[in-house]
């Protein structure tokens, strides 16, 4: 009988197990499944839910079907949201995984004895507390009084307005602190990949006569796709998750120049009280969040593991 | 055997007498915004006048986590049984979940009892009400006044006068951005000192034109309202308000500057004052308000008179469902907003009392004595500053913010506000 079933492969013995012991096994899958209804798939059929719903001054709620959704997409700050949101993810995601490859490149490659100085230091934003990053920023692009003006004096530079005051320029200047937080982070994932590539290919490649600008570019970034298709992912779902900096730096101003999702959530449920609109968008942004993340697995497969790490 | 016997007899009644101690204590629980240092004071305060009652307070930061909690809490029904609320919208927002306490004021404090809170207050109190409702859902406990400080040791330095005109309020600027300060710090990031200066200036065009213009009997797009919104635009180009004002925030980057002596002048309000009581160190401005005085904005148009006192109530609270059903609650209530626990408050000068008849008694100077006083014979004659719809006040702000970078006409801007206002008022 044990016999039989090593011949037959393991799928033949999980065939023969006994009843008792297969749902003693589904057993165990029982509070991860507890904790997802609960925690997860409730709050968000809730969500939905309450997106069919509208609110009337008296504070009786009444069904309005998909109302809620065209008054979302009819409003203009659906788009500027959605512009910024695109241009968010199209600036940030590359150049945090660009400065952080590089980053992670030279130190794991060119730094011997400071290469854990560096390594924290880099990664220092990402685990500075939001509030005191936007106090920061915010006090760096001051005029007049701000710390980059007390630099920028000295080349005869003067700042006449504060960029996130701007309309057209204050996405730009959240997409410069949000790329100073978050490199760090791609730094990291690219200094994990770098440490998990094997040796003897490396050793293949400069045999062969790869070097330098080669050996990174051919060799080494092809090899360190699993880090950046995570890092793509985890962009994308970082981008549409966007709140606290900007709520503490601009709140979506001036005149919604910088709003985004998070933002537009918040005001609309929070600020107004209007959660028919609030749920109608986080739906919205949950759609959207799935889209792109099924598109990215299809497209660029799901093996997000280190390379040279994939289970056999 | 009869150790145990002893032993277990022994831990009963203890925990029996434990249980009954406990039981006999009422427990309060409250929620606000509302500085931890100063409720701490009036808790302790209500505390020792009320022994058998635990106040047990929970401090927020107003925005995100205290507008956050309280959704949340009302959605789940667990809601503390005292909350702390601004007139108006978010009022409004927990209408359903608040009793109404008209009664309980009535029995507390006699029947003519609204009739001692000041008229402004009293108007916000049932601001955004269903027509028809005349419950009170707020008990306001303190008032606020807003006005212009300026840094009296700072225009004593530069000889400058507190201005009585625009022209002088502009020579002002000039004399400060060129002795090196800054001439008046707008926070102009955070909307609410945007409308703050925005209803000054409305005000004095005409008194009373906003509340007029938020209840649809006057459209947002009438000459003077124009006409405030140009001089809103005016402070921004004048040079009054400081370079780079719409990315700048009022807390903490414009107050800390104002009480390092860096700024001339901050459109603030009457909680200006509680900067002296702060722990120190404290700047030579801020020690007992010895650098600080105020003034209201002078007329920005010739014709124009200078700013009425525009104002309201600073912060209330509200007895929840919950805290009906816990009679303890409302007596802390009554305390909080016009008895110990207000008294604690106004010795901290956080703000002006709600209900007349009050005034701060402690360690306090001439200097702040007689501020004060003029704060207190102001706010009966307060123009109202708070909205009752949140959609019309984010529309302002938006106004605001567009007209101030220069993205959007007066008018235009004007018109986004009218169109928000009739579609509150619609839904209402």
């Amino acid at each position: 009988m044990r016999a039989e079933a090593v011949r037959a492969g393991p799928a033949a013995a999980i065939e023969r197990r006994p009843a008792s012991r297969t749902s003693t096994l589904y057993l165990f899958a029982v509070p991860a499944t507890l904790l997802f209804v609960v925690f997860i798939a409730y709050p968000i059929l809730w969500v939905a839910g309450q997106s069919l719903y509208v609110r009337s001054g008296s504070g009786a709620s009444s069904f309005a079907g998909f109302a809620n959704y065209v008054t979302v997409l009819g409003d203009p700050t659906f788009w500027i949201v959605v512009r910024n949101m695109l241009l968010w993810g199209v600036i940030t995601i590359p150049v945090q995984m660009l400065i952080g490859g590089v980053l992670a490149y030279f130190i794991e490659r060119h730094t011997h004895a400071l290469r854990g100085f560096f390594r924290t230091m880099f990664f220092l934003p990402v685990v500075t507390s939001v509030s005191v990053i936007s106090l920061v920023w915010v006090q760096i692009y001051a005029p007049y009084y701000g710390i980059a003006q007390e630099y920028l004096k000295h080349v005869g530079f003067v700042m006449m307005t504060s960029p996130i005051g701007d309309p057209k320029m204050a996405i730009y200047a959240l997409i410069i602190v949000n790329i100073w937080q978050w490199t760090g982070f791609s730094m990291l994932m690219y200094i994990a990949g770098i440490a998990n590539l094997p040796s003897e290919v490396l050793d293949a490649a400069r045999v062969d006569g790869a070097r330098g600008w080669r050996l990174a570019v051919h060799v080494i970034v092809p090899m360190l796709a699993p880090a950046t298709k995570s890092l793509l992912l985890l962009g994308v779902i970082g981008t549409l998750q966007t709140f606290p900096i900007v709520h503490l730096m601009t709140g979506g101003g001036p005149n919604r120049a910088s709003e985004v999702f998070g933002t537009f959530i918040f005001k609309q449920s929070f600020v107004l009280g209007d959660t028919g609109s609030g749920a109608a968008l986080s739906v919205i942004v949950l759609v959207v969040a799935l889209a792109l993340s099924l598109l990215q697995i299809v497209t660029l497969g799901a093996r997000l593991t280190p390379a040279g790490k994939e289970r056999p | 055997m009869r150790k145990m016997l002893f032993l277990a007899t022994t831990i009963l009644t203890a925990a029996l007498a434990a249980g009954s101690a406990w039981a006999d204590e009422k427990e309060v629980t409250v929620w606000s915004w509302f500085i931890q240092s100063t409720m701490d004071k009036s808790i302790a305060a209500f505390e020792k006048a009320h022994p058998d009652i635990k106040v047990k307070y929970t401090y927020y930061n107003y925005s995100p986590e205290y507008i956050t909690a309280l959704k949340a809490a009302a959605a789940s029904g667990s809601l503390p049984d005292v909350i702390g609320l601004q007139p108006g919208s978010l009022t409004q927002q927990y209408r359903d979940n608040l009793e109404a306490v008209n009664e309980r004021a009535e029995k507390e404090w006699g029947a003519g009892w609204a009739e001692k809170i000041f008229p402004v207050n009293r108007k916000q109190m049932q601001m955004g009400n269903p027509k028809g409702d005349k419950n009170y859902y707020i008990v306001p406990q303190e008032s606020q006044v807003l006005c212009i400080w300026y840094n009296r040791k700072i225009f004593e330095k530069l000889n400058i006068a507190a201005p009585e005109t625009y022209e002088e309020l502009k020579a002002a600027a000039k004399a400060l951005t060129d002795g090196g300060y800054i001439p008046m710090f707008q926070g102009a990031a955070d909307g609410w000192q945007n409308e703050n200066v925005f209803l000054m200036l409305a005000n004095q065009f005409s008194p009373g034109i906003v509340d007029k213009a938020q209840a649809g009997e006057t459209p947002w797009t009438a000459p003077e309202l124009v006409e405030a919104m140009k001089a809103w635009k005016g402070l921004f180009d004048d040079g009054i308000f400081q370079q780079g004002a719409l990315g700048a925030h009022a807390y903490p980057t414009g107050a800390q500057l104002f009480a390092q002596g860096k700024v001339g002048m901050m459109a603030l309000g009457s909680w200006w004052m509680q900067e002296s009581k702060f722990p120190p160190p404290l700047s030579e401005y801020v020690q007992n308000m010895e650098g600080f005085d105020f003034f209201y904005m002078p007329p920005v148009k010739q014709g124009n008179t200078a700013s009425p006192p525009v104002g309201g109530i600073d912060i209330g609270y509200g007895l929840t469902k919950n805290g009906g059903r816990n009679p303890a609650a409302w007596t802390f209530l009554a305390e909080l907003t016009n008895g110990v626990g207000l008294q604690e408050a106004l010795n901290d000068l956080n703000d002006l009392p709600a209900f007349d008849g009050h005034s701060p008694k402690g360690d306090i100077t001439d200097h702040v004595k007689e501020m004060s006083a003029r704060f207190m014979t102001d706010l009966p004659k307060a123009e109202n500053q708070r909205f009752a719809s949140p959609a019309v006040a984010e529309a302002l702000d938006n106004a605001l913010a567009g007209v101030a970078a220069g993205s959007t006409e007066p008018e235009a801007a004007l018109a986004t506000v009218q169109a928000a206002t009739e579609k509150a008022l619609a839904a209402q």
